[in-house]
């Protein structure tokens, strides 16, 4: 190392180690105790933290209760539905359950000198705000060979809080009408299927095809898996698969407040991991959102589920203390699901290196991300992700992209490369792209990112047998697609009404059948 | 010559993994140890040798065992599996958080903190998310 050149200095000396809270080790709060945790330069003792973070969760959380603000600066809070937890068992979840039930749930609350519940008035304790509330979890065991199933683990944690209604799902059922029908009411939802190119990956067309298959839910979700093109691709279609099934089975069941247990460290690394694969729209729902399945016309508007995540101002070191000193039990994941690269893993040990060293930055990710929106108006809900749309991505992608080697200087300019490595480039002119994209139209530009996205490290190799289409989530059906003729051969079509009784002809009962199915309604 | 030092170990938040499962252990650390943390002549790695490990080591400086030592010890003689998980560029990997005594170990000069004996030093994974 050269140096300075100042005499003055020592030659040999460090720079002093810089000092990750303030002068004192006392706790800031009482400035009675010493300190016992650092959180962002600020030294707080054992007694005084959890009382911190209890307050952290209630600010972000209740003023979303109430389905209207009202003028009251503290107001009595009641929500107009039941409450919806989305429980994954880590870290983060684990710490929601428990300060929701202790905060909302808890049936003995604590006595003042008068033997009256402590709190005042307008203590939640005092009043239920929500009836009553679910824990959702969606088990994951079917996407990865070998994995362990974890519903009855994580049923067992959720048994020690008898206020709260189990819920397990399953990955696959997004590939499942029989789950589709409990909680759209839908009886008749026909299975979308996207085109496979000869390497098995989903083609850049996004042409649509109807097939029916005996593929089981969790044949089914492998296929798409298996299709898509990247590990970052997986790990995003697994997150928005969760995400949709949690949503639609809170709004099936009334709920008006769905929370997650995003920590903000666990949401600075969503806002980057989004951002980065071409979510950016959505960055707003990445934070909170109110959310509704998009009703069919004619039909009246569905409620509204808020979205929250209460842990949205505390760190991943905060939920890790409160936890421990709090004897939270924590059942964590599968060491094999932890393992899936991709951007998301990546971004990951970005952030949390970062809060080691830099622990208010993770915070500015945050902060920054909420003062971000978009421009325009959104021009539907993407029928993937379910999140709002923005509008003319495929003409956006059009003027950013070379679509074909056909262009007279551009031929010109790839002469140069010896012609056994110009097979894979299609000089010829391209023949003529129908004017509708089959399902490019209804899909958010991190989906059609997600979905047709290649690797720099070049095309998977293909299986022996593969297939030529792979089914979509259940939901992407909803609403009419199959209605507008967008599935058969890329083209728009109105199917006429003929057409329609065939492809159902066989779910409908016939007068027979009813007459016999009421004969034996006598006998039951 | 001081005693061997007996230390508490507590394993949370799936780092217990890494560690055969074993939420709970204790290992025996030396008052002195090699300044460069070699780990190879520490008691705790080799019960069944002579007294004589306890004495200082014969090549290179000594110091007080102290924390940073002690990670280089459960890398070397308790961890099962994954090093990479546990260390990273010679100290705690980021994303675990270590108490020592119930304490915050920033609060406590961090790998220079010198151990005691009968310390408690758990190590939780805040790496689970969500």
């Amino acid at each position: 190392m050269s140096s300075c050149g100042n005499p003055a200095t020592e030659e040999q000396a460090l720079m002093p180690r810089r000092l990750k809270f303030g002068k004192s080790k006392d706790c800031v709060r009482c400035r009675l105790k010493p300190g016992n945790i650092v959180i962002r330069h600020a030294v707080y003792c054992k007694e005084c933290f959890t009382p911190i973070v209890d307050m952290k969760f209630r600010k972000a959380l209740e003023p979303s209760v109430n389905a209207r603000a009202g003028t009251s600066k503290r107001p009595k809070l009641k929500a107009s539905g039941n409450l919806c937890l989305a429980f994954s068992g880590g870290l983060g979840s684990s710490i929601t359950l428990d300060i929701v039930h202790n905060t909302y749930f808890s049936s003995r609350p604590p006595l003042d000198d008068l033997g009256k519940p402590r709190g005042g008035t307008n203590h939640p304790r005092n009043v239920s705000v929500w009836p009553s509330c679910l824990v959702c979890y969606v088990e994951v065991c079917g996407a990865f060979a070998g994995m362990h199933d974890r519903t009855e683990d994580i049923r067992s944690v959720v048994e020690r809080y008898p206020s709260f209604e189990f819920v397990p799902l399953r990955i696959e059922d997004a590939f499942d009408g029989s789950w589709w029908t409990k909680v759209s009411g839908s009886n008749i939802t026909p299975q979308v299927w996207l085109e496979l190119s000869k390497e098995g990956l989903i083609t850049d067309g996004l042409h649509v095809a109807s097939k029916v298959t005996d593929l089981t839910p969790v044949e089914a979700m492998r296929s798409y898996l298996s299709s898509l093109p990247t590990q970052t691709a997986i790990s995003s279609a697994l997150q928005n698969l969760t995400r949709v099934l949690i949503l639609h089975t809170a709004h099936s069941r009334g709920s008006s407040h769905l929370l997650f247990g995003s920590s903000l460290t666990s949401i600075s690394i969503s806002l980057l991991s989004s951002i980065s694969q071409g979510g950016g729209y959505a960055i707003r729902e990445e934070l909170q959102e109110e959310w509704a399945p998009v009703a069919a016309s004619g039909s009246k508007p569905n409620n509204v589920l808020r979205v929250i995540r209460p842990l949205r101002d505390v760190t991943a070191k905060e939920c890790a203390i409160y936890a421990w000193w709090n004897n939270i039990s924590v059942v964590g994941r599968d060491k094999q699901r932890r393992a899936i690269l991709g951007i998301a893993a990546l971004t990951k040990n970005f952030v949390v290196g970062l809060e080691k060293d830099y622990p208010s930055t993770v915070s500015t990710i945050a902060r920054t991300c909420e003062k971000l929106e978009p421009k325009d108006v959104p021009s539907g809900q993407c029928r993937l992700c379910k999140r709002p749309m923005q509008s003319a991505i495929q003409e956006w992608k059009d003027r950013i992209s070379i679509r074909s080697y056909s262009d007279d200087k551009l031929a010109a300019d790839l002469a140069h490369i010896p012609s056994p490595c110009r097979g894979n480039l299609d000089t010829r002119t391209p023949p003529q792209v129908p004017p509708l994209l089959a399902l490019t139209d209804f899909l958010c530009y991190s989906c059609h990112t997600t979905l047709t996205s290649r690797s720099s490290r070049g095309v998977k190799q293909s299986a022996p047998g593969v297939s030529s289409a792979t089914p979509l989530p259940i939901w992407v059906a909803d609403r009419g697609l199959h209605e507008d003729g967008l599935i058969g051969d890329g083209t728009r079509r109105k199917i006429p009404k003929e057409e329609m009784l065939d492809i159902v002809a066989n779910f409908l009962i016939n007068d027979q059948e009813l007459r016999g199915m009421r004969y034996l309604q006598r006998f039951l | 010559m001081a005693d061997t030092m007996t230390i508490k170990l507590v394993f949370s938040g799936g780092l217990e993994l890494l560690f055969g499962n074993e939420r709970n252990q204790s290992v025996l650390i030396p008052p002195l140890v090699p300044s460069d943390n070699s780990t190879h002549s520490s008691p705790s790695s080799s019960p069944s040798t002579p007294s004589s490990h306890n004495d200082i080591p014969s090549t290179g400086e000594t110091k007080a065992a102290d924390l940073e030592y002690l990670i280089y010890h459960l890398r070397d003689h308790l961890l099962k599996e994954r090093p990479e998980l546990f260390m990273e560029n010679g100290t705690i990997r980021p994303g675990i958080l270590v108490l020592i005594n119930n304490t915050d170990w920033e609060l406590e000069g961090e790998g220079s903190y010198q151990l005691c004996n009968n310390d408690e030093i758990v190590f939780i994974s805040t790496l689970h998310g969500g």
